[in-house]
């Protein structure tokens, strides 16, 4: 199994998906941090009034939004630029989708599983790859909203404890998501239906549609217990045991959605 | 050799394969030699790649067992003998050879050992398929013959010790067929198992030692290459009006000459060396014949006939054997 995971790494490291969908995240992230700082800072503002975004009038109605905004510390500015609304997620489902089809159409499948017959084994490399490209995402993301926060003074530090605690959780969440595009990809082989699901089920689309219709016979409860609902409204601070639940629903999803790909992957011909 | 004495690298126990109530492959009984060229021959959608699918793994039995070299097919490591190319190349589009080659090498777990390290042995194989020089274009952009090359080259990697090559000079040249054979003829030399399925069944008879029949999922026939050049060997075909009294009466007169009732008036005669006397026997005796010749058959005749199921109707005194030896 290492030798897949070795080999995916090499690929993903090849993957100009990878690079792209990175670059978007760092463009909208550079965008939101310019736009925080347009209406946070002073200078911003200034600035913002001289390219004639608002007058100064507008500015003297923004006060309140400000004081809004003045509440927003590093973490929760990072949340709002991509995580909490399922962008990342669909960008991250996105890449593992091309990433995962490439071997079907192309048909070094055929290879794969000739080499090695135990096919849970594949499933677990994709696995590892994945949550090791989001680990390393999530990274370089948050690393680059500080280094945009270390430059333009917008919004307070958070803790280091609670940041590492969000990281791990959304790590972990993100990575069960992953493992849902994964099985979505290996149960029907199209790169079309892979970036579907990711799109669909990461920016919450299908929760919100379900928990609208499930809510009308009194049954939405069952929402937060979702992968979307957990990385949109999941604690930024850990405040106690039950905090930790959110780490429950994650590896049990993973486990889940790793089964499910597994057990339909030794069922279907390559 | 004993049956017992042989060392098979394939062997299926009643195996088949079946597609929703459709058997593609049904109770096949498969013996592949160790050291073997095995030619799998079959008209299209009779079970061949589905066959050899099974035997690499790709797809699964519904029933019955596969053994490669006398193990079960999943004993662990047991899958790293086998090489495969079976229906289109696998590779990745937007990788080069080398790249693609890397892949399998990592997929393998090949390390680095001196002299035969994976650089070495990628530049090896990519020099052998005629693939050196394709620099970094990406596989995507190859033609048909190029990604059966490079689909050959793959096999290779890890120097397996059974080939399972599905209709490998798809799309090649002449040249390339030419050099795509010696390559296989040398792999064989080496010791290593080849089965092979083609439906160009010239080319298959120059390298296989032993052919594989296959029909409607079943195996009609297991047969090596002396035996096959045995009963093809040139014969005596006579049309006469009547065979059943021709029979007798060649059986009288040359009772050592192999005949076969091929029809209802047509015979074969094996190891005759002229047949003027036997024109002119059957005339005396008021026999018309409508026709007489020396035949020769090849491979393409004699697999035409399994699949018409005009198979020869042989003196049951002569016949000869047709399982594999």
């Amino acid at each position: 199994m290492f030798n897949l995971l070795r080999m995916d790494l090499y690929r993903i490291k090849r993957s100009q998906s990878v690079y792209v969908c990175f670059a978007i995240l760092l463009s909208l992230t550079v965008l939101a941090c310019w736009l925080v700082w347009l209406m946070e800072t002073p200078q911003g503002r200034q600035s913002a009034v001289r390219l004639g975004m608002f007058s100064l009038e507008d500015l003297a109605e923004m006060n309140v939004e400000v004081d809004i905004l003045q509440n927003m510390d590093i973490l929760g500015m990072f949340r709002n630029i991509g995580m909490d609304g399922g962008l990342y997620c669909s960008t991250l489902g996105i890449v593992i989708a091309l990433f995962v089809c490439m071997d079907f159409q192309g048909g070094f499948m055929k290879n794969i599983i000739t080499s090695h017959q135990n096919r849970w084994h594949y499933v677990v490399s994709k696995l590892l790859t994945a949550g090791i490209l989001n680990f390393l995402l999530i990274v370089l993301l948050f690393a680059f909203c500080l280094l945009m926060n270390l430059l333009f003074h917008m919004v307070p530090l958070t803790d280091w404890n609670n940041i590492l605690f969000y990281m791990a959780w959304a790590w972990v969440i993100s990575t069960a998501f992953a493992s849902l595009v994964i099985a979505i990809c290996i149960i029907t082989r199209s790169v079309t239906m892979g970036i579907l699901g990711a799109i669909l089920f990461g920016s919450g689309i299908i929760v919100t549609l379900l928990s609208y219709v499930t809510s009308l016979f009194h049954l939405g409860q069952w929402t937060k217990y979702t992968l979307y609902y957990n990385m949109t409204y999941g604690p930024s601070s850990y405040s106690g045991t039950g905090d930790l639940q959110i780490f429950v629903i994650g590896f049990v999803f993973m486990a889940l959605y790793t089964a499910i790909a597994s057990f339909c992957l030794t069922k279907q011909d390559i | 050799m004993s049956e017992s004495q042989k060392k098979y690298a394939v062997e299926t126990m009643a195996l088949t394969k079946k597609f929703k109530d459709k058997a593609a492959v049904n109770q096949l009984n498969m013996k592949v030699e160790e050291g073997a060229i095995y030619g799998f021959i079959g008209r299209n959608g009779a079970g061949k790649s589905t066959t050899l699918k099974m035997l690499c793994g790709l797809a699964g039995a519904t029933s019955g067992e596969i053994r490669l070299y006398g193990k079960p097919l999943h004993t662990p490591y047991m899958s790293q003998r086998i090489g495969s190319l079976i229906e289109s190349a696998g590779l990745y589009p937007n990788m080069s050879a080398r790249q693609n080659m890397i892949m399998k090498a990592k997929c393998l777990g090949l390390t680095d050992n001196g002299a035969n390290s994976p650089e070495n042995t990628i530049d090896k194989l990519l020099s052998v398929t005629g693939l050196s020089n394709t620099g970094n274009k990406k596989a995507g952009f190859f033609s048909m013959g190029m990604k059966q090359r490079l689909g050959i080259a793959l096999a290779l990697l890890g120097n397996p010790d059974l080939l399972i090559l599905d209709e490998p000079i798809n799309g090649l040249d002449p040249e390339g067929i030419h050099e795509i054979r010696q390559l296989l003829l040398r792999l064989n030399e080496e010791g290593k198992t080849l089965i092979i399925s083609s439906h160009i069944l010239g080319e298959l008879s120059r390298i296989s030692t032993h052919y594989g029949i296959i029909k409607d999922g079943m195996l009609v026939e297991q047969i090596s290459q002396e035996n096959l050049e045995q009963k093809c060997k040139s014969y005596f075909q006579i049309e006469v009006d009547d065979t059943k009294h021709a029979l007798p009466l060649i059986t009288e007169h040359a009772p050592d000459i192999r005949t076969e009732v091929y029809d209802n008036h047509t015979l074969r005669l094996y190891d005759l060396k002229e047949g003027a006397w036997l024109n002119q026997l059957l005339v005396e005796h008021h026999i018309q014949v409508y026709s007489s010749g020396f035949h020769h058959m090849d491979l393409e005749e004699y697999f035409l006939n399994k699949m018409d199921g005009t198979a020869p109707a042989q003196n049951n005194a002569n016949r000869t054997d047709t399982v594999l030896e």
